[in-house]
């Protein structure tokens, strides 16, 4: 598989006064394209500074990140701003919707960042709360909506322009743990729909059950970096109920597929040439329209 | 970002916050009106003073004599037909021509009808380049200026009223036409039609029943009476300078008077039009230095322009200092507005927006209220300066109007320039107020912006 995130002995240190803290310590890294990548960690290990970091927000002491060919510490806030619009999505714990904005409005800002027509824009972004089951809730602002729904709308808003990664803090910390598994769910499909490589922090193993990859940081370091499968049998304490809820999940997944398809993919969506479904397309016209799709929005920077 | 995007979000952030975005436009109001206002006040009194200069002359002429005769370096100067070519010749003069008095007082008598019986003793007799009266400005009440090629008959063109200096000889008192009463149209007919009837111009002899020599003379027009551009519009009577040199030659030799060609030093009066008002000075000046006395009306309104400049900036720096008000209430505004969207903006940027569109939107804010308030400001202004001209502040006695010369100028005058440069300014003064703000918004860490609370 394709590397699209490569890090290289990445070291953080702050410095407060005299005193150092290290953040990260050295960490190597390679996330491959299409992953599901859980970053897992107690409080202050680390989790945040590092995903700061890889989305180019943060500057490191030492060592490199790689987003395809290019190394985010050489690049400018220019280069960076066009980098994120294009290639990144972001999820936050606290949603950041902007207060004043509707839900389609919130939804469509990084196409508006991209200087997309507002009519496109309004037609993705009406598309996208459609796929997170909020096509009722468009015109509403984020006072107006509950936590879950307001995260979905963040869900949206980083999903909008099918970025290559989605990088997520937390994404759940605010939810209660019905409504983290509607947001986990609807995170996973859809990174799984489009192939999109999925960067997800968070200190609960629970979560962490929902991805491919665990790595686990304590202190500033990497001590276990795992495929899904082997940490439900190895994480003793919870597996029982994890086995429970994969099971469970894998059910609701296909259900929601089949239920996806019915109400969210009818022709119309189909047609749309700015959204093709790919599952819907052979192999061969996915590849050609990502990369028709990439050389018109991304100049191909991450291919 | 697209522009129009940019320009929406813009007005989005300015009604999101209406209430402060209006205190702050408010503001910028103000600031406009003082200045609008302050400076249509000097306007209007820069106006009134060029109408009453107006009056007094025409400001485009300038007087050029000859009083010493000398250069100051005490050579010999003449202001003869070849000084008058080398004025005509400099850049923008229209037209140069003497005013030309004989020196002999009642040479001449206009003579007309049977047995002579109308007579006009012509003392307001003056010489002129017959092409140079219309090229000054001077207007006909009815038939035509003196023609420029005419050299066997002598013409005469008369101001308005002299035609009412014929004098019925046959009468003993109340001997002319009385026509100071009427006016216009009710003008009475004076004895003699000049243009039709047959007039002979009569070369006088100084000793009573000497002999006289009478010459044929045409009459070609009137002139409309104008006050600004001398007496001689109204009672004098205009003749070629060198038909009216060779007549005084002729009476001169009737009697017996001699003269000094050597002593002569040219024309001791000579009008100069320049083409515009503004070139006057460097005109004049260059008259001066050939060592002539000139006198035009500029040497009365500069000084009075120079104060009326000095008044109006006065006036307009105390509107000024409300828009410098205006202006920190501007940077006040944005920086606040800062600080409430310093999230927003931090998730922006995560988000991929260019610092450059963050840097144009708030240039655009505070440029909208400077320019929002300069457009309120301006009609608020044209309605100050309304009221101003029709009700007056006591500044003069015609309610809101200066009188000057019988013609009324408003007090308050708003002109095309002020309203674009007050625009202008009142933009730039937003722009240069959300300079600051704009640049502290980019600088917002991203990261701090968006971590937990
Ligand atoms: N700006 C900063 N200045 C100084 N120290 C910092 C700064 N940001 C983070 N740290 C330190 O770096 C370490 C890692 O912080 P980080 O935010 O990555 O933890 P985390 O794993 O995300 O924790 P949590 O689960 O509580 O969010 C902590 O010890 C923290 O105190
Ligand atoms: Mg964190």
């Amino acid at each position: 598989m394709d590397t699209i995130i490569k890090v290289e002995n990445l070291r953080k240190v702050y410095r407060l006064g005299t005193e150092k803290v290290i953040a990260l310590a050295n960490i190597n890294l390679d996330i491959h394209k299409g992953e599901i990548c859980c970053i897992l960690g107690t409080s202050g290990s680390g989790k945040s500074t590092l995903l700061n970091m890889l989305a180019g927000l943060e500057k490191p002491t030492r060592g490199h990140v790689y987003l395809g060919k290019h190394d985010i510490a050489q690049m400018n806030e220019k280069q960076l701003a066009k980098l994120r619009q294009r290639h990144i999505g972001f999820i936050f714990q606290s949603y950041n919707l902007l207060p004043a904005l509707t839900a389609l409005e919130n939804v469509g800002m990084p196409l508006l960042f991209r200087g997309v027509s507002k009519h496109k824009r309004n037609k993705q972004a009406a598309e996208m709360l459609r796929r997170v089951g909020l096509e009722k809730r468009m015109k509403h602002r984020p006072t107006q909506m509950s936590g879950g729904q307001q995260q979905r709308v963040g869900i949206a808003r980083a999903f909008v322009c099918k970025p290559e990664i989605v990088f997520a803090d937390e994404p759940t910390g605010n939810l209660d743990s019905k409504t983290t598994k509607e947001v986990m769910n609807i995170m996973v499909e859809i990174c799984r729909q489009y192939q999109m490589t999925l960067v997800l922090v968070t200190h609960d193993q629970e979560i962490a059950s929902y991805a491919d990859r665990i790595i686990t940081l304590i202190d500033g370091e990497v001590v276990s970096d795992v495929k899904n499968h082997s940490i439900l049998d190895s994480v003793q304490p919870i597996s029982e109920f994890h086995e429970a809820l994969y099971q469970q999940e894998q059910e609701e997944n296909a259900a929601a597929e089949v239920v996806g398809q019915d109400q969210t993919l009818p022709q119309e969506s189909a047609k749309d040439p700015v959204a093709p479904s790919p599952e819907e397309l052979p192999e061969e016209e996915v590849q050609a329209l990502e990369t028709q799709q990439t050389k018109q929005t991304t100049g191909g920077v991450l291919q | 970002m697209k522009i129009s995007d940019q320009i929406i979000m813009c007005l989005q952030n300015l009604f999101r916050r209406k209430v402060r975005t209006l205190l702050t436009i408010t503001g910028v109001i103000i600031g406009t009106c003082a200045i609008v206002v302050m400076i249509s006040l000097g306007v209007g009194m820069q106006a009134s003073q060029d109408a009453m200069l107006a009056q007094m002359g025409d400001l485009t002429i300038i007087d050029v004599n000859n009083y010493s005769g000398r250069t100051s370096t005490g050579e010999t100067l003449k202001l003869d037909d070849a000084a008058l070519r080398t004025i005509q010749a400099m850049d923008h003069v229209e037209v140069v021509t003497p005013f030309y008095n004989p020196s002999a007082w009642g040479a001449f008598t206009l003579v007309s009808g049977n047995g002579d019986r109308y007579q006009l003793d012509m003392y307001q007799v003056v010489g002129v380049y017959p092409e140079a009266l219309e090229k000054l400005g001077y207007t006909l009440k009815s038939g035509n200026f003196l023609s420029s090629t005419q050299r066997d008959t002598i013409e005469i063109l008369m101001g308005y009223y002299t035609p009412y200096d014929f004098r019925d000889t046959r009468k003993k008192r109340n001997n002319t036409v009385q026509y100071w009463m009427s006016d216009g149209e009710d003008m009475p007919d004076p004895y003699v039609d000049i243009e039709k009837d047959k007039m002979t111009l009569r070369i006088n002899n100084t000793e009573e029943g000497g002999n006289t020599i009478d010459v044929k003379v045409r009459g070609t027009g009137i002139l409309e009476m104008d006050s600004s551009k001398g007496y001689e519009t109204g009672y004098g009577v205009f003749i070629s300078v060198t038909q009216l040199k060779e007549l005084e030659a002729k009476y001169n030799k009737l009697n017996g008077i001699k003269t000094d060609p050597n002593s002569d030093t040219g024309y001791t009066s000579v009008k100069v039009k320049v083409t515009d008002m503004k070139y006057v000075e460097e005109v004049q000046n260059a008259i001066k230095e050939m060592g002539y006395d000139t006198y035009s009306m500029e040497d009365i309104r500069k000084p009075m322009e120079e104060q009326a400049r000095q008044t109006q900036m006065t006036l307009g720096g105390l509107g000024a200092i409300s828009m410098l008000v205006a202006a920190l209430s501007i940077a006040n505004t944005m920086v606040m507005s800062i600080y409430e969207r310093t999230r927003e903006i931090g998730v922006m940027k995560v988000l991929g927006c260019m610092v450059s569109n963050i840097r144009s939107v708030f240039l655009m804010e505070a440029g909208t209220i400077g320019f929002l308030g300069g457009v309120v400001g301006i009609i608020f202004s044209y309605i100050i300066s309304y009221i101003i001209n029709v009700f007056g502040t006591g500044l003069s006695l015609g309610g809101g109007y200066y009188y000057a010369g019988g013609e009324m100028v408003k007090t308050s005058i708003i002109p095309i320039w002020l309203v674009l440069l007050s625009l202008l300014f009142s933009t730039l003064i937003g722009l240069i107020s959300g300079f600051y703000p704009a640049n502290r918004a980019v600088k917002i860490s991203a990261l701090e912006a968006i971590k937990n609370e």
